[in-house]
């Protein structure tokens, strides 16, 4: 489902991403573990068609980023490291102001539900957005991206700064999009949480994948160990 | 307060802000425009003062060719007078278009001083002029903003303030250190044109002429060099109050827009309502209306002037007028020229009046809008104010009024009562007398009396700056460091 | 999605303020307009008032000859106020609107001035096209220069990055919903002013409309150029501030400069000098010269003569001071011919910058510019001539002055009809609108996707 063919993103002389290498299959979660710089977030720009690549492909559902940004827009859906509102509108109007953007058009109580099945408590959907601590926009985020029907999903730390409980409620929503067939491609500082929810992951340095792990096969401290050594 | 600590802030002001790129053009910007300004109002003013000159000569020479007639016929011949431009007028242009230029006299008759800049221009000159006063007022206060509405806040944002405060800096000397430093500056972009300006005066005649002139050109520059630490105090205070550099630059720009633009206008709406200006029409009618009342020096009939007649005739002991020792004639018309000047100058005492009332109101608004004080003090030293107008209007009726009673002395000294009408070869009076007559020369009012007009005004920037002291001195416990 | 952007929009208090502003404004500048409305009316009123009793007066002191009495006799020419004008004062306050004349030398009188304080025409008129073309740039900026940055400074950009492909759309909107809430104002503003002040809805009010209307998406099309380069907001702030104030400040003060540099006008002294020994030498003159020149002005006159035995006669009289005027022919048509060409220039280079050509189309849409003047002096000139015609006759056969009915010699009125090319007046704004409309495209299909 997602693809990078060989994916290199050069800043003049500085490699950010070196012939990368990836292949998502439907419904799987990837997680992408690397200390800052490595070039998680480069690899998600690519496939966001933020930034163009050197030389390489990255393509979705068969279709090239690059070529095609507008057409593979409607295949993907991303939540960053930090979602952000527009503070004057509420929940629900944001949820369905991204929605129209995307061209959906949900009834009130549709969008409703959406926040709901993030985990946001009801009470919440009518107020405005500034009085939102940093997990309820995190939950609005994932909501937009639920009801984008998007059949790929890019998250950038997704869970950086929420509390345990938070984190937790988050990655059962993304084992229940990736039973339901949506493919994940999530970049992470945490080894635990990578361990816990996805099926592979992929360990970055300098701008290369170094090495791939079956989740299943490993432990998490092992995985622990083997980043250490690796970084 | 350490000299030293103020020292070393403001000259880190000094060596951040160079190090932008964008501060050398804008240095660069300013100085070119300002001397442009300059050199191209230098310019100005020396061919209108050219012009004035030579024509002021044509007029005298007509004056003294005209042959030998009738003193009255002379009178109404008339003089015409053409303002002369004060020698600092290039600096600040002030109201000099909008007041007139030529002026037409005669007896009788006050007329209008017409031709004046704005009324041969069209929309365009209604945008404003181009002058180094208009750019130090107006528009380089917006660059003393835009140096200096982040000079605390960025420090705050990135947290080098928490530093500065622990190195222990207090807050009154980092605000008038970087104030200090933001003066500083500012000089970058208006010193050299003071420079070229001073230059200019030595090498203008017309400074050797009146010395204060040299005077009034350093008040000037002091009045602007505190004008601008004002803009320093305020920009940094600002900055100081403010959370973000985005509110403290909307802030300024605020502050800019309420100088520049609402304050005066606002000003000018009320004074025009409180202060009620007569129309041409009306005030040359309530003249026309007293003056019918006094008595018509035309008319034999009029009793006023019968009664003068009478009671000459009873002092000279004669019958008739034909037989008083002066012309009759004469003596009627330096009545009436008396009577109707007198009436006149109430009157335009009583719209300069009116008009001081209106302008003050805007010159008490200083207090508020330091932009109104320097331009009040700009407009005032370099000779384009309204009373350096007035002064010449004065100075013009003065004249006017001599030259009509000297021709009607003339007239009742040689001319006899026997003649009939001014066309008589008897009724003329050799040219000689022309000659005689003194040429219109213009005074410039003195330092003193300029200096004590807009005494509101100075005030205004001292108080502007001690408001500011007192206002940082005691406003440290209220500022925050995050 | 629009019904979302307006309640983003609506719920900042900062734009509602904006509005608040623009709207108190041109209030304050219609009172402002109505005051100069009805203060010129009023004197209107007085003149005409005064000039019936002072012809009342001078018919009952001076009547026993005609050449006397209209020596002092004033006939008044108003050059008719529109209430429009009070849309747009320009130079309405520097010239006045009226003229009082008597059938004597006119050059030594049409050039007189008005009272009006100095200051007050140094600070200018607020009137509505001073708030149009001062104030409503300055609260579009405001609106607009943060219209993407806002998005990327607050973090929600990536996320509309990554919701749609087209960007733009969504920036258009934004970008309409503020238009239009600006545009609203301006149209109530000019429907109150419409009432207010009475103004016929005719073709000048149309496209004074009009001209407000383009003037405001010209600067719309100015935001929408600067924000295309995908700047951060004070970088955007600092560019359209400073664009505001080249454009209203520092571009038409050295148009200004230059035009007065370009055409002196020492004629407006010469004139003076020339009519004034134009009449008064004539006094120490043989009186024929005199009156074969008047003759030769004036064929039909000619049967009047000077009477030989007599040291003075109106004819004569009227002859020196008709030499006056003609001596000034010359230069006065040539100062007339300056102030034109100041204009001409000023007009033509101030096509390309919106804010002087807004300004200049609006005083001659208000009957308020140097044009309109001029044209007025004209017909003063052609009134004062018409006037002498009526009368030389009568002064030179020493008509009564019983017979002539003095009640009918009220204020006389001009009215100038501009005429109006539409294209001129709205192709500029269309062309430099357009050009900052295509170019900000380029920029932004070129970021399209830019973070």
């Amino acid at each position: 489902m997602l693809i990078a063919n060989n994916l290199t993103k050069k800043y003049g002389d500085k490699i950010a991403l070196n012939n990368l290498n990836l292949n998502i299959k439907t419904g799987e979660i990837f997680a992408l573990l690397g200390q800052n710089g490595a070039g998680k977030t480069t690899t998600i720009n690519c496939f966001l068609g933020f930034i163009k690549p050197t030389s390489g492909e990255a393509t979705i559902h068969g279709v090239s980023v690059t070529n095609h940004s507008a057409e593979t827009k409607q295949y993907i859906a991303y939540i960053p490291e930090t979602v952000m509102l527009y503070p004057n509108l509420t929940g629900v109007e944001n949820l369905a102001f991204f929605s129209s953007l995307a061209n959906f058009n949900y009834s009130k109580a549709d969008l409703s539900s959406f926040l709901t099945k993030a985990g946001l408590q009801e009470s919440a959907h009518h107020q405005a957005i500034k009085s939102y601590s940093k997990g309820m926009r995190q939950k609005v985020g994932i909501a937009i991206a639920v009801a984008k029907k998007a059949i790929a999903l890019l998250l950038d730390e997704p869970t950086s700064g929420l509390d345990p409980k938070a984190s937790n409620e988050f990655s059962e929503i993304l084992r229940e999009l990736s039973t339901n067939g949506t493919s994940i491609l999530m970049a992470t500082h945490d080894i635990f949480r990578a361990k816990e929810v996805a099926h592979r992951i992929g360990i970055m340095k300098e701008g290369n994948l170094v090495s791939e792990i079956e989740a299943k096969d490993i432990s998490a401290n092992e995985l622990e160990q083997l980043y250490l050594q690796t970084v | 307060m350490k000299k030293r600590t103020i020292q070393i802030v403001a000259k880190q002001v000094w060596v951040h802000t160079l190090k932008n790129k964008s501060s050398f053009w804008l240095i660069s910007f300013f100085n070119i425009l300002l001397c442009f300004a300059l050199i191209s109002g230098y310019y100005h003013h020396y061919n209108q003062q050219k012009t004035v000159k030579a024509y002021s000569h044509d007029v005298r020479e007509r004056w003294e060719s005209n042959p030998d007639k009738h003193p009255h016929r002379m009178a109404h011949y008339g003089y015409v007078v053409f303002r002369e431009k004060f020698p600092l007028s290039f600096f600040d242009f002030g109201m000099d278009s909008y007041v007139g230029n030529v002026v037409f006299l005669e007896a009788h008759k006050q007329n209008t001083i017409n031709f004046s800049e704005a009324s041969l221009s069209n929309g365009l000159l209604r945008f404003g002029e181009i002058s180094v006063g208009m750019i130090l007022q107006l528009l380089l206060p917006l660059l003393v903003f835009f140096w200096g509405f982040g000079l605390i806040t960025e420090e705050r944002q990135h947290g080098t303030l928490r530093i500065l405060l622990t190195q222990g800096v207090s807050w009154q000397e980092l605000i008038i250190g970087k104030a200090v430093g933001l003066f500083y500056l500012s000089l970058t972009t208006y010193l050299p044109c003071f420079l070229l300006a001073f230059v200019f005066l030595l090498l203008d005649a017309s400074t050797y002429h009146n010395v204060e002139i040299i005077g009034r050109f350093l008040i000037l520059i002091i009045s602007y060099l505190s004008y601008f630490f004002i803009l320093s105090l305020l920009a940094v205070y600002v900055s100081s109050r403010s959370k973000s550099s985005k509110t403290s630059l909307v802030s300024l720009i605020g502050f800019w827009l309420f100088f520049a633009l609402i304050l005066p206008k606002v000003s000018q709406v009320a004074g025009k309502n409180l202060f009620i200006s007569p129309s041409k029409i009306e005030f040359d009618t309530a003249i026309e209306q007293e003056l019918i009342e006094q008595g018509d020096s035309h008319n034999p009939n009029d009793p006023h002037f019968k009664k003068i007649k009478d009671s000459l005739l009873k002092a000279y002991h004669v019958d008739s007028t034909h037989k008083l020792p002066f012309n009759y004639g004469g003596y009627i018309m330096r009545e009436g020229e008396r009577l109707s000047a007198e009436t006149y100058q109430k009157h335009q005492i009583k719209l300069i009046q009116v008009y001081q009332k209106q302008q003050n109101l805007i010159r008490l608004t200083a207090p508020l809008n330091p932009l109104i004080a320097i331009k009040n003090i700009s407009m005032a030293l370099s000779g384009t104010d309204y009373i350096a107008y007035n002064n010449f209007q004065n100075q013009v009726e003065t004249y006017r009024y001599h030259l009509a009673q000297t021709m009607n002395e003339l007239q009742m000294k040689y001319i006899s009562n026997r003649v009939k009408n001014s066309a008589d070869k008897n009724a003329r009076i050799e040219k000689k007398h022309w000659e005689e007559f003194p040429d219109f020369k213009a005074e410039f009012l003195p330092l003193r009396a300029v200096f004590m007009n807009e005494i509101i005004s100075f005030l205004s920037l001292i108080s502007w700056i001690i408001g500011f002291w007192l206002l940082i001195k005691y406003s440290g416990k209220h500022l925050k460091a995050f | 999605m629009v019904a979302l952007l307006i309640k983003n929009f609506i719920r900042s208090k900062g734009l509602l303020v904006g509005l608040a502003i623009l709207f108190i404004s041109g209030i304050i500048s219609l009172n402002i307009g109505k005051q100069f409305l009805e203060k010129n009316e009023k004197i209107i009123q007085k003149t005409s008032h005064f000039q019936k009793e002072n012809i009342d007066r001078y018919v009952q002191y001076m009547n026993k000859e005609m050449g006397l009495l209209l020596y002092y006799v004033r006939f008044g020419l108003v050059n008719e106020t529109p209430n429009i004008v009070g849309l747009s004062i320009g130079q309405r306050d520097i010239n006045p609107s009226l003229h009082n004349v008597t059938i004597r030398n006119l050059e030594e009188q049409k050039y007189t001035t008005d009272l009006m304080n100095p200051m007050y025409q140094l600070i200018g008129n607020m009137d509505l096209s001073f708030v149009i073309i001062y104030f409503f740039p300055l609260i579009i900026i405001a609106f607009g220069f943060n219209l993407v940055s806002e998005e990327k400074e607050e973090g929600t950009w990536s996320l509309v990055l990554s919701q749609t492909a087209n960007t733009q759309k969504m920036l258009r909107l934004k970008a309409g919903v503020r238009y239009v809430s600006i545009l609203s104002v301006l149209f109530l503003l000019l429907l109150i002013a419409k009432f207010y002040l009475s103004i016929p809805f005719d073709i000048y009010f149309t496209v004074y409309i009009l001209t407000a209307f383009f003037y405001i998406s010209f600067w719309f099309s100015l935001v929408w150029l600067v924000v295309s380069f995908h700047k951060n907001s004070s970088q955007n702030a600092l560019i359209l501030l400073t664009s505001w104030i080249t454009l209203t400040i520092i571009v038409p003060a050295l148009m200004n400069a230059l035009v007065i540099q370009l055409y002196p006008i020492p004629e407006a002294f010469s004139t003076v000098l020339d009519s004034r020994d134009g009449y008064h030498s004539q006094w120490d003159k043989a009186k024929e010269p005199t009156i074969e020149k008047f003759h030769q002005l004036y064929p039909q006159l000619v049967k009047y003569n000077h009477p030989k035995d007599k040291d003075f006669s109106w004819l004569w009289y009227y002859a020196m001071q008709q030499m006056g005027d003609e001596t000034a022919v010359a230069s006065s048509k040539k100062l007339k011919e300056k102030i034109k060409q100041r204009e001409n220039l000023s007009k033509k280079l101030g096509l390309w910058v919106p804010t002087i050509h807004t300004q200049l189309t609006m005083n001659t849409l208000c009957f308020s510019d140097i044009t309109n003047y001029l044209a007025f002096i004209e017909a003063l000139e052609r009134f004062h001539e018409q006037k002498r015609m009526y009368f030389y006759p009568k002064i030179f056969s020493d008509t009564p002055v019983s017979s002539e009915k003095w009640d009918t010699f009220s204020l006389a009125y001009f009215k100038n009809q501009p005429v109006i090319n539409l294209y001129m007046v709205l192709l500029p704004y269309l062309i430099i609108s357009t050009l900052c409309l295509l170019w900000a495209n380029i920029n932004f299909n070129r970021k399209k996707y830019n973070l």
